[in-house]
């Protein structure tokens, strides 16, 4: 009896819920399919609805797919009311072509310029209007080693700068273990290129030639010392490494087949699943030394352009509640990368957000991915370039040709 | 029904066993992989991140069989794959019924009735095929979107219909190119006219050709993504977009025993009609039709 | 007449929906566009860049070595499966499904699993070694210069059932009363199959070889799952260079010329086929 009264009340309220709530229904657009990454939508979704909106989930697993998806419903007149993409320069199209929403009031009111690193903000912000809000940071661009085989190689400890870095690839060789896990496709030799080029060419050619598309720096020593540093780099990779998955990458450093991997912080997900630790089995670091630049990529949602009243409200009610601190926190800790927010608590996070969050507290270490300083078609030619390097023969000096001949655009 | 003519017994000859052997032999490297699936499918992770590819599972589980089914992650919800089931079905029945209707109808057309142009349509029909969909989608999105029939059920339906058209227009018509003419003629002769004779005479001729068409058309139906997720709309989004989630992932983790029970799963529609396709792929019919 | 009626569908697809995304991909593919397509003129600036892209380049070679070799295989493994499966054996259903089983599954999984089985850290290669033989080589999945011939067979695993099918649904239509006559003359049944069966084939190997024909010229799918294009561009394709045009480097123009350059390949090659077929037709209608 009790319970069938409930049971009315309950259902009673969800009515009202709907009815209210049905106003600030937003359908969004999202590549977050896996078991973490669904349980860290969960968070963005929650915080939603606590707000008073309603999501309504498109997830398409596949960021291509899912950028496919926006973009063809944008053209047929059924928008999403966010879609995600990266913080990149992949909407500026969009942007360009008048079919986003901008979120000035948003920003203005919640004040995104106080709080928000300058990286992100150039990318997020164009012509003076903010047309996306960001979500998280990751850095693509960790160093991840197995404790139990670098002690059994006999290294020390963390490599401090790139020569140790080899020297410890050099124990673990002798060890008889895989000293450098690889996945061989494009994106992930292009994450080993840009990691090398801000670690060994240094911070200033990187930006020569990922911000300023400077055709003489290629030739400059700093890029040249990382061409052929990359060249050495893969004698410290298995046979069986083209065409792998990181996944599979990472599960050789799991069990300890192989020392270390160079892969994003999203990796940590991997090691959860297999319940390792950040710190026991696991160690990770973003560069050689205190002051190493920390790379800055992430991902954002977008609003299709679109005047009615009640969408447009959803969107600024999704953009608010995103960057709260309270939906930042546990958001990013579900997703393993770090708040955008630099004023927020990172005591709860692992050993490794910490790190992370640590290094954004100063200006002067950030720094923009390749991503948000490139366009797609470059970024693309530029990996073209790297992937035939890596693959094959090439001197470093056609490596060089090459290279220029891509970023004269 | 195939004749009995010949009284011939299968002997146990040197030709018949090599003919299994040869039969077996295939039948094994087709298989290889689907036992690697299988295996992968039955271990936990654990093992599977250990790498012994061709080994029998030690701890064998049908947990990812049941998480593929019905808690897998594919997106915020996490109800597996079965949430697509039924829009599958909603999509590839009609589809698969008209692109092979359509197909047969133009390809009977074409062999038996002269229409001037249409040698040269057929033409470029073929060469339509060849054109890639992604390419043809913006163009498409706005015309359906033009006629309010982008994001719906009739939307993907045409779309599989439009796409099936080269295809099974060639299937069906080289396949009445086969059929000796004497029988149409004898068939106008009677007084049958273009639909009498494409329903009360070619189409129950046709079983084959429609069972290898419908093997074709509703596999590829069922297994489409890119055109479901584009062109059907959120309501009826097919199985194809819930395993292409639960498989498909940038940078989260990947659990291939989950996938790989996923991939099963979803192709056991397909399998099965391609098991029960066997009534049709019978012989003789076109053969006996003439003599009697 | 009621022929011109039912026609009317075929008819409005091929000139609406083929003839027009054509022109209109071909239209595009003058212009800049980016993200979305856009109407501007640039002339054959995106035609130069496509031809200065090496890995365009290296994908149609790709092409030709694929296709030559995945058609041919699949054209005979097909035929030899059918004829086989045609002698009433046992468990002909068993069989059949056996062979076609690959091509109903997605080959986002199908290929990661011959991905694996080619690795050779992980496959084929260490396992037979393993097993006995050290020097046991099979790493041509990892080799620029064979990593193509791995396709192929994975492509054949997937696509021979259906040529099966295909060529068994032929022969399912040829009299049997031929093989009687043959086999009271004392014709062996492998000279039956091949001065009578094949020729009556005709048709049904047509229809084979302009499937296969269609799935070499859009072959995408088993080129992401296995090897991504890789080790380098060393197994790109028309098709996977486009799809990455289109949709990742949001190069609309772009992935519209190297389509109609494609496009215009095939027509290249259909065409004197089809004169020649027209000239014969017209010759068998006159004669």
């Amino acid at each position: 009896m009790v319970r069938t009264t409930l049971k009315h009340l309950a259902l009673g309220a969800a009515l009202m819920a709907a009815a209210t709530a049905h106003a600030q229904k937003a359908d969004v657009i999202h590549w977050w399919t896996s078991g973490g990454e669904s349980a860290a939508v969960k968070e963005l979704a929650d915080a939603y609805t606590k707000a008073g909106g309603t999501w309504v989930d498109a997830a398409v697993a596949g960021a291509d797919n899912a950028r496919a998806a926006a973009i063809n419903r944008i053209a047929g007149g059924n928008p999403p009311t966010a879609a995600q993409f990266n913080t990149s320069k992949q909407y500026h199209d969009v942007i360009a072509a008048g079919q986003l929403n901008d979120i000035d009031a948003v920003a203005a009111k919640e004040g995104w310029d106080k709080w928000l690193p300058k990286p992100i903000v150039d990318s997020i912000k164009v012509n003076g209007h903010y047309y996306a809000v960001p979500v998280n940071i990751h850095n693509p661009s960790w160093f991840w080693y197995s404790k139990s085989a670098l002690q059994k190689a006999g290294v020390a400890g963390e490599p401090k700068t790139m020569d140790e870095f080899f020297a410890a690839l050099d124990k673990l060789k002798a060890a008889g273990l895989v000293p450098l896990a690889f996945g061989g496709q494009s994106w992930q030799e292009w994450i080993t290129f840009y990691s090398l080029l801000l670690d060994v060419g240094g911070k200033d050619a990187y930006l020569k030639f990922f911000k300023d598309h400077d055709v003489a720096s290629v030739n400059a020593e700093p890029m040249r010392r990382t061409l052929a540093a990359l060249k050495k780099l893969h004698g410290y990779v298995d046979a069986g490494s083209p065409g792998r998955n990181w996944n599979d990458a990472t599960a050789m450093v799991i069990s300890g087949k192989a020392g270390f991997q160079i892969m994003g912080d999203w990796a940590k997900g991997e090691f959860g699943a297999a319940k390792q630790t950040a710190g026991k089995e696991f160690g990770c670091f973003a560069g050689f030394g205190p002051s190493a630049p920390y790379m800055v990529a992430g991902d954002v949602f977008v609003f299709p352009k679109t005047s009615a009243k009640a969408v447009i409200e959803a969107q600024h009610k999704l953009a608010s509640v995103f960057t709260s601190p309270a939906t930042q926190v546990a958001f990013n800790n579900k997703k393993g990368s770090i708040p955008v927010r630099t004023d927020i608590d990172s005591s709860q996070m692992d050993i490794c957000a910490q790190a992370g969050v640590q290094a954004m507290k100063d200006p002067a270490r950030q720094i923009a991915n390749p991503d948000m300083l490139m366009t797609p078609d470059m970024v693309g030619a530029v990996q073209d370039v790297i992937t035939k390097f890596w693959n094959g023969n090439q001197s470093v000096d056609d490596a060089v040709k090459a290279l220029q001949g891509a970023v004269k655009g | 029904m195939s004749s009995p003519t010949t009284g011939r017994r299968s002997r146990v000859t040197p030709a018949r066993v090599g003919l299994y052997a040869l039969l077996i032999s295939s039948a094994a490297f087709f298989l290889l992989p689907l036992y690697v699936m299988l295996a992968t499918s039955l271990k936990p992770m654990e093992e599977i991140r250990l790498g012994q590819l061709f080994a029998l599972p030690l701890h064998v589980t049908i947990e990812p069989w049941r998480q593929a089914w019905a808690s897998a992650c594919t997106g915020l919800e996490c109800r597996g794959i079965q949430v697509g089931f039924w829009n599958s079905v909603k999509i590839a029945v009609p589809s698969t019924i008209a692109s092979i209707f359509f197909g047969a109808l133009n390809g009977y057309a074409l062999s038996f009735w002269r229409v001037r142009w249409a040698g040269a349509l057929f033409g470029v029909l073929m060469f339509g095929a060849f054109v890639p969909y992604q390419v043809m989608m913006y163009p498409l999105v706005r015309s359906l979107a033009a006629v309010d029939l982008f994001g719906t059920l009739s939307g993907i339906v045409l779309i599989h219909t439009v796409f099936g058209m080269p295809v099974m227009t060639l299937l069906f018509r080289n396949h009445y190119a086969g059929v000796p003419s004497e029988l149409f003629k004898a068939a106008r002769i009677d007084g049958g006219g273009f639909w009498r004779i494409f329903f009360q005479l070619m189409l129950p001729m046709s079983l084959p050709i429609i069972a290898v068409a419908v093997i074709m058309q509703l596999t590829n139906i069922w297994n489409d993504f890119l055109l479901g997720l584009v062109f059907a709309g959120r309501e009826n989004l097919p199985m194809t977009v819930q395993l292409n989630n639960v498989i498909n992932t940038t940078t989260g983790e990947r659990l291939y025993n989950v996938n790989m029970a996923a991939t099963v799963l979803t192709s056991l529609l397909p399998l099965a009609v391609y098991l029960v396709s066997g009534r049709w792929f019978i012989r003789g019919i076109t053969a006996g039709a003439v003599k009697g | 007449m009621a022929a011109q009626l039912a026609l009317l569908p075929m008819a409005i697809t091929v000139l609406g929906v083929y003839i027009g995304t054509v022109l209109w991909s071909l239209r595009i593919s003058f212009s800049s566009s980016k993200i979305f397509p856009t109407n501007d003129f640039v002339g054959l600036a995106q035609y130069q860049r496509l031809f200065n892209t090496e890995r365009w380049i290296v994908s149609l070679q790709h092409l030709v070595v694929f296709g030559v070799l995945f058609i041919a295989a699949c054209l005979v493994l097909g035929f030899l499966l059918a004829v086989f499966l045609d002698q009433r054996v046992r468990g002909e259903n068993a069989l059949r499904t056996v062979f076609l089983y690959p091509y109903a599954m997605s080959f986002v999984a199908t290929g990661l699993v011959w991905q694996w089985m080619l690795n050779p850290a992980l496959g084929i290669q260490s396992t037979v070694r393993s097993l006995g033989l050290p020097g046991f080589e099979f790493d041509w999945i990892v080799s620029q210069d064979k990593v193509i011939y791995t396709l192929v067979i994975a492509a054949v695993w997937q696509a021979s059932g259906l040529v099966m099918a295909v060529l068994l649904a032929g022969l399912r239509g040829i009299d049997e009363a031929l093989w009687n006559a043959a086999r009271i003359d004392g014709v062996p049944r492998w000279r039956y199959t091949l001065s009578v069966v094949l020729p009556q084939l005709g048709p049904a190997f047509g229809t084979a070889f302009v499937l296969l024909a269609v799935g070499v010229v859009k072959v995408y799918d088993v080129v992401v799952a296995m090897t991504q294009g890789g080790p380098g561009n060393a197994s790109e394709v028309p098709a996977k260079f486009i799809m990455d045009n289109l949709f990742n480097r949001a190069n609309v123009g772009l992935a519209s010329a190297a389509s109609t350059v494609m496009l215009l390949t095939v027509l290249a090659l259909l065409l004197p086929w089809w004169y020649g077929r027209t000239v014969q037709s017209r010759r068998e209608v006159r004669g």
